[in-house]
């Protein structure tokens, strides 16, 4: 469903060699059910929490794993990392060998918006920031444990947190 | 990112994936996309640009109250303004599934063209 008058194109980024080999790989449209659990709340009474497929990690804390993607190609780190909602660019690291990561490195906003979100709240735009933010590794090549080993334990400590809602952000 | 969505979405969160790649929902389903123009890495906005950033994300957080039925995507209108190549979102070295499928990849361009 088009909302409005631009239609992104996701391909336009790509080189034109890597937009061809991808298009060959999704189909036409989607085809079955898709979940859905409409928002509770209003946006300003709702807890939020955010998840990104950048890699981001703690200093404090091991990396994601790029030196067994590159002697093993389809594999990606199925891990995750759970980050405070204070969390800024002298906290983290960034490892994922698909994006330039020097920009997260810069300002972590232009990946996971914690600063904006914190923003948000205190302004009373949402309601509020649960004390938790996730990121996991995006690249899964065609295996999706890291659903059970990474995204079901983020599930249960929102849950814990009281999240309404999440924004995902893939890189 | 879709398939972390459906299973949180599953688990009686509201979602919303804000993506640079809208066309990927064909292949798993999502239940709330919100589409930015934007290169890969940088979705919310660009390093210290604060204030497009805050646009992107208060758009996001307005699908998730407007949305009405799964599976839409909801277009942003804002433009980049470099163009796709002075943006420089590719990492240093080429991916390792990109070294992997090299040959494939190629014959993609050539049966394109």
């Amino acid at each position: 469903m088009e909302k409005s008058e631009k239609t992104v194109d996701g391909f336009r980024f790509l080189p034109p060699s890597l937009s061809a080999w991808i298009q060959t790989r999704i189909p036409e449209q989607f085809e079955g059910s898709i979940p859905w659990t409409p928002l509770s709340k209003p946006v300003n009474q709702a807890t939020f929490s955010m998840v990104t497929s950048a890699g981001i990690s703690l200093k404090t804390e091991p990396p994601f794993d790029m030196e067994r993607e590159k002697r093993e190609p389809t594999w990606g780190d199925r891990s995750y990392r759970a980050l405070p909602k204070n969390a800024g660019e002298g906290d983290i690291t960034v490892n994922h060998l698909h994006i330039n990561t020097g920009y997260i490195l810069k300002d972590i906003n232009v990946m996971l918006p914690l600063t904006r979100m914190r923003e948000f709240e205190e302004e009373g735009i949402i309601g509020s920031l649960a004390p938790t933010a996730y990121s996991f590794y995006g690249f899964q090549w065609e295996n999706n444990d890291f659903l059970t080993e990474a995204i079901e334990p983020m599930a249960r400590q929102m849950q814990a947190e009281g999240v309404d809602a999440v924004i995902l952000i893939p890189a | 990112m879709g398939l972390a969505a459906r299973l949180l979405e599953e688990a009686r969160f509201s979602t919303v994936v804000l993506t640079p790649m809208p066309e990927f929902h064909r292949v798993v389903g999502i239940p709330r996309s919100v589409a930015i123009e934007y290169p890969f890495g940088r979705p919310v906005g660009d390093v210290g640009d604060s204030k497009g950033q805050r646009e992107v994300l208060l758009e996001t957080l307005s699908v998730l109250a407007k949305a009405e039925k799964p599976g839409e995507i909801w277009h942003l209108p804002f433009t980049w303004p470099e163009s796709p190549r002075e943006t420089k979102w590719q990492p240093p070295e080429m991916s390792p599934i990109v070294s992997l499928y090299l040959d494939e990849i190629k014959e993609a361009r050539r049966r394109a063209r």
